[in-house]
């Protein structure tokens, strides 16, 4: 059917309209993309046509706000999107070309002429034939329906829970839904407030105090993990999900798995004003899609610091601002803490990227950051400094790192003070470790 | 339309709601072309939606755009696709057959609507009389499509054609009647398809109030061979059609087009044109249909109890979608429109009541009363299936005799459909709005200058002795009588110039917003109606384009084209202007010209307006932009060179004095 056709005569158009990529990564809008899948805007998406400048031309909307009043970004206006299934009006004024990491990696070492090698861990694959080369769209008798079905029943396991279990926790004398749930955070099960809420209200109040501490629930009530649920009644339901499809390249069979762990550090203190926030999300985000793309299984670990570390998730690890002093080596030592204990050197590969206006507590760099960058092991540690406003005169911590290492191979320095400059630090960092 | 083993026409549980949603729209004074039901799949339903309604268009990466597109979206919501109908005679819409039954009685009484509106609205005549619009898309794809496999023409060569034509598919003159220039001539190809399509098209007969001087073949002879002009000439593609030549790469010159450049140009054209009725009158088709919808489907009670909240649920959902809505405003200003013509009928007739003047109106009227007084006669208000005998003292003209007869004999099912006993009349006393709760207080809320304006027109002879009298004598049928007229002879843009008012924008909350230079962002400017109407005509005159058009075809005395952007004070989008600019030249072979106007900041004011807060001035400068198929320049103009291209009295520009101050 002529449909099909013009989907594909669309994709092809589209890959070649895409935004180029150094300039996406430089000035794009890193926000409309996904860890798994990146979204790069399509420069021209549809034709060309006379238009109206955008801000000159304004736009009408509708509440109760006073004249002066900011109001947001722009609403939709008719003729931008669409309403469902109204035909007659062609329109689309953006849209993004989607990539996944594989991808992004591929054109990034084409882009920078980078050849990174991942380096296999000692992990012997359990899966049987595996692939190398996997592309998200494909002829149907190509799709892994195998792996989708493994996605989705990790999806299951790492969602489902046991709630004959958990019914029982409820029980606990003093317990309650609040106790229960960071109880149920704490051992990692997902399972969410509402639905505690809901069972315990279920829970005959006589019956609310059964049990006096989790340990005898421990003791008396048989736990059973997801696994076993399977294998006692069966699955009843594996959600599938379209990004787990994968069509497969079937000749390619590889054995081991390149696990890589990345540490993303970043200095959250007074100091680290917007510009100099965003100079970092601009260098690291597309360091993490890089990696995760060259490497079979990519995790991430997000600490934030000012004269304390702490971790935190994805979502609010660029947006975090906090007061305090600076103190570096706090996150290099909740670096190494996190690294000992999920992310062992033997089984994954390691980075450790740590991004700040180099200001730092004195002596603390020479002290306690150097000695601790050389005893983590990792394939990298790197410091991404972000100046936009000039150097203030006591932020030294990049300088001191690059005079000690030198011209290591296991230590990359890279100074980014404007979004141009944010392309070339990627290169630094990733030629680092490619030269060894 | 072509027979797909997979489309079958409507399934039996939607043939009575199809029959009955046309008798009721007959009923409220609709007279909809014929529909055609089609019950699709969801997949289907994309393929329809990303090829704008229809089942064949020919080859273009745009609808494959259109289709990823749509994917996408129904992963969103659920891959509900509510309603596609096609401007056609007859029509045909489109039934998703996954769809709940409540939902799919919607889509069709709205799908009547639009249907009555394609028949009815003067705009849809520009492009011809008889419409045979999927036929016509189905010859251009066949004939594309044959293009596209001919060996001695390059497929990527017809795809840019088709690419740089479609550049311009707005730029054409679509406030008047569509001629077809091109078959005319009489060129030699033996096209029997074409001929046909000639013939056809030759037979449009054009309303000679629209047809006009400039499409006289006397003209267009003279023009043909000096590509002068004496007045701008504003169908860019028919002038290109005409005059314009393509490039060759290898020669490096301009060439006379080949045959099927010519025509692919002149077939988009039409379905330009064709398309373009449907792009003048979006708010208001829209909101037609969403009035009668909810009309038929929430007053009429055409959904049962039982369907009745999925389908509020969904008219909710397309109502309240986020951002200027078409629907939305639409809906408001039709309502709007009934109410106020219904306010003015009955104002006329109370400023007849002896006592009663524009100066006192609010003081002696008792509004509590009059709204009693116009209250539906109860026995219209709800019929009765116990005690249809009470219909027959009601006045004749609001009872449907023959219907009532057959009521009573039990051939009609009045707890379904209680409609069909009454007239439009009666119809119309059933439904009058200013009786509805939430238009309670619009009567009372009438100006005295609104007021001052109905007396004028009373004369002295035809005086009420009392309220009653006066109310009795009320036309109900007044607002959808003047609903007609203004959906047979409007557009978007008289549609909202006429019946936008201060009062429609209070009480809808409408607002305008600009870009600040100053705080970088974009801010409220006004919420007065007058620039709210502004803001809402930029949006709908010209599709929302900048108007544009060839100003001289043989400039400079060098055979290069000269187009003029019709400053209204916004500006172009420039760097788009010089994509599309890239494109005209590959449809007009040699250097291309645009004078435009565009508004300069120098960095210095931007600081000083900034410092205090203000907004810079911006400076309006004339500019020639010349692509020469290599390279742009852009160098200021004169201002008398760009006079006859400025606005003179109408600015589109919101922006208040002291805005930020």
């Amino acid at each position: 059917m002529g449909l099909r056709e013009d989907l594909e005569r669309y994709r092809e158009v589209g890959e070649a309209k895409r935004q180029d990529l150094a300039d996406f990564i430089q000035y794009g809008d890193l926000g409309q993309s996904l860890p798994d899948e990146i979204n790069i805007p399509i420069k021209i998406v549809d034709l060309p046509e006379f238009a109206y400048d955008q801000r000159d031309e304004g736009g009408i909307g509708q509440g109760e706000p006073d004249v002066g009043d900011p109001v947001g970004e722009p609403q939709p206006q008719p003729g931008d999107g669409d309403e469902e299934g109204d035909p007659g009006d062609e329109s689309g004024d953006h849209d993004y070309y989607e990539m996944d990491p594989e991808e992004f990696a591929e054109e990034l070492d084409d882009e920078l002429g980078l050849d990174l090698e991942p380096k296999g861990k000692e992990v012997i694959e359990e899966k049987e034939g595996d692939f190398t080369d996997m592309t998200r769209t494909g002829p149907d008798s190509t799709l892994d329906f195998e792996r989708m079905f493994k996605e989705g029943l990790k999806r299951k396991l790492a969602m489902d829970f046991d709630p004959e279990f958990l019914k029982e926790v409820l029980r606990i004398d003093g317990w309650g839904p609040d106790k229960t749930f960071s109880w149920a955070r704490e051992n990692a099960i997902n399972v969410s407030k509402h639905w505690l809420e809901e069972a315990y209200s279920q829970i005959p109040d006589d019956e609310k105090t059964e049990w006096s501490s989790i340990e005898e629930v421990e003791e008396n009530v048989t736990r059973r993990s997801t696994a076993q649920k399977i294998k006692e009644e069966g699955i009843s339901h594996v959600p599938f999900r379209k990004e787990d499809e994968r069509y497969r390249y079937p000749e390619i069979i590889e054995e081991r798995e390149k696990n890589v762990v990345v540490v993303n550090i970043r200095d959250v203190s007074g100091s680290m004003r917007e510009k100099k926030r965003e100079l970092v999300e601009r260098t690291f985000t597309p360091l993490d899609w890089y990696l995760t793309g060259k490497y079979d299984n990519a995790e991430f670990v997000y600490i934030a610091h000012d004269a304390e570390a702490w971790e935190v998730e994805r979502d609010e690890f660029f947006g975090i601002r906090s007061g305090g002093g600076t103190k570096i080596s706090s996150a290099y030592e909740l670096a190494a803490a996190i690294l000992d204990e999920r992310y062992p050197w033997t089984d994954w590969n390691r980075y450790v990227f740590a991004a700040g206006d180099s200001e730092n507590s004195r002596n603390d760099t020479s002290e306690n950051v150097i000695p601790m960058m050389e005893e983590i092991p990792a394939n990298l540690h790197a410091y991404v400094e972000t100046q936009p406003d000039g150097k203030a005169i006591n932020a030294t911590h990049a300088e001191e790192v690059q005079d000690y290492f030198g011209d290591s191979s296991e230590v990359a320095v890279s100074f980014v003070n404007s979004p141009e400059d944010v392309t070339d630090a990627i290169y630094e960092i990733l030629s680092t470790e490619a030269e060894s | 339309m072509r027979e797909r083993p997979r489309t079958k026409q409507a399934a039996e549980p939607l043939q009575e709601p199809a029959d009955e949603a046309r008798n009721l729209a007959h009923k409220l004074g609709l007279d909809p072309y014929d529909v055609n039901y089609w019950v699709v799949d969801y997949d289907e339903m994309n393929e329809l939606i990303a090829y704008n309604g229809f089942q064949e268009r020919y080859p273009h990466w745009r609808w494959g755009m259109q289709y990823d597109r749509q994917q996408k979206q129904g992963q969103y919501t659920g891959g509900k696709a509510f309603e596609i109908v096609i401007n056609d005679d007859p029509s045909h819409a489109f039934l998703q057959e996954s769809n709940a039954v409540a939902d799919q009685k919607a889509v069709i009484t709205h799908v009547e609507a639009h249907s009555d509106f394609f028949a009815e609205n003067r705009w849809y005549r520009m492009f011809a009389d008889e419409l045979d619009a999927a036929a016509m898309l189905e010859r251009h794809a066949r004939r594309i499509e044959e293009y596209m496999a001919d060996s001695d023409i390059d497929r990527e060569e017809v795809e840019q054609w088709i690419d740089s034509v479609l550049c311009l598919e707005d730029n054409i003159d679509q406030h008047e009647p569509f001629k077809r220039q091109y078959e005319q001539r009489g060129d030699d190809d033996e096209e029997i398809e074409n001929d046909e399509l000639a013939e056809k098209l030759d037979e449009m007969d054009l309303s000679e109030e629209v047809k006009r001087q400039v499409f006289d073949e006397e003209w267009m002879d003279e023009q043909a061979d000096a590509a002068e002009l004496d007045e701008p000439e504003m169908d860019v593609l028919a002038f290109l059609r005409d005059h314009g030549k393509a490039y060759d790469e290898e020669t490096e010159k301009a060439e006379e087009m080949e045959e099927w450049q010519r025509e692919v140009l002149e077939m988009l054209r039409a379905e330009s044109y064709y398309f373009a009725a449907q792009k003048l009158t979006k708010v208001m088709n829209e909101g037609w249909a969403a009035y009668w919808e909810s009309m038929m489907m929430g007053e009429e009670a055409f959904a049962g109890d039982d369907e009745f909240l999925s389908y509020a649920d969904h008219q909710a959902r397309v109502l309240n979608s986020p951002g200027l809505n078409p629907y939305q405003l639409g809906k408001e200003l039709w309502e709007y429109i009934e109410n106020t013509e219904n306010r003015r009928e009955v104002c006329r007739k109370l400023l007849r009541v002896e006592g009663v003047t524009w100066r006192n109106f609010h003081d002696t009227v008792d509004f509590e009363r009059v709204q009693d007084l116009l209250a539906p006669d109860p026995r219209i208000d709800s019929i009765d299936p116990e005690n249809l005998d009470e219909l027959d003292d009601l006045a004749p003209e609001k009872v449907d005799g023959e219907a009532l007869d057959a009521a009573k004999e039990g051939d009609i099912d009045i707890e379904r459909y209680p409609w069909k006993v009454l007239t439009y009349r009666g119809l119309a006393e059933r439904h009058f709005s200013l009786c509805k709760r939430q238009n309670r207080g619009f009567l009372r809320s009438v100006a005295q200058q609104d007021l001052e304006q109905f007396a004028r027109y009373i004369v002295d002879d035809a005086r009420f002795d009392s309220v009653e009298e006066a109310i009795a004598d009320v036309d109900y049928a007044t607002g959808w009588d003047k609903m007609r007229d203004v959906r047979a002879s409007n557009n978007d843009v008289t549609f909202l110039d006429s019946y936008l008012t201060q009062e429609f924008v209070n009480d809808n909350q409408y607002f305008t917003y600009e870009f600040s230079q100053t705080t970088g962002d974009y801010r409220v400017a006004s919420t007065d109606y007058e620039d709210v109407k502004k803001k809402l005509m930029l949006q709908f005159t010209n599709f929302g384009k900048p108007t544009i058009a060839v100003y001289d075809g043989n400039y400079n005395n060098r055979n290069e084209l000269l187009l003029g952007h019709h400053y209204n004070g916004v500006m172009l989008d420039v760097e788009q202007a010089k994509r599309t600019l890239e494109r005209v030249f590959d449809l007009w072979g040699r250097p291309v010209n645009l004078k435009t106007i565009v508004k300069e900041v120098d960095d210095r004011d931007a600081e000083i307006a900034r410092r205090r807060d203000r907004e810079p001035e911006p400076e309006e400068v004339g500019k020639l932009l010349r692509y020469d198929g290599e390279q742009f320049t852009m160098e200021d103009l004169p201002w008398s060179e760009v006079e006859d291209i400025a606005a003179t009295e109408v600015d589109y520009d919101t922006k208040p004095v002291d805005w930020l101050a």
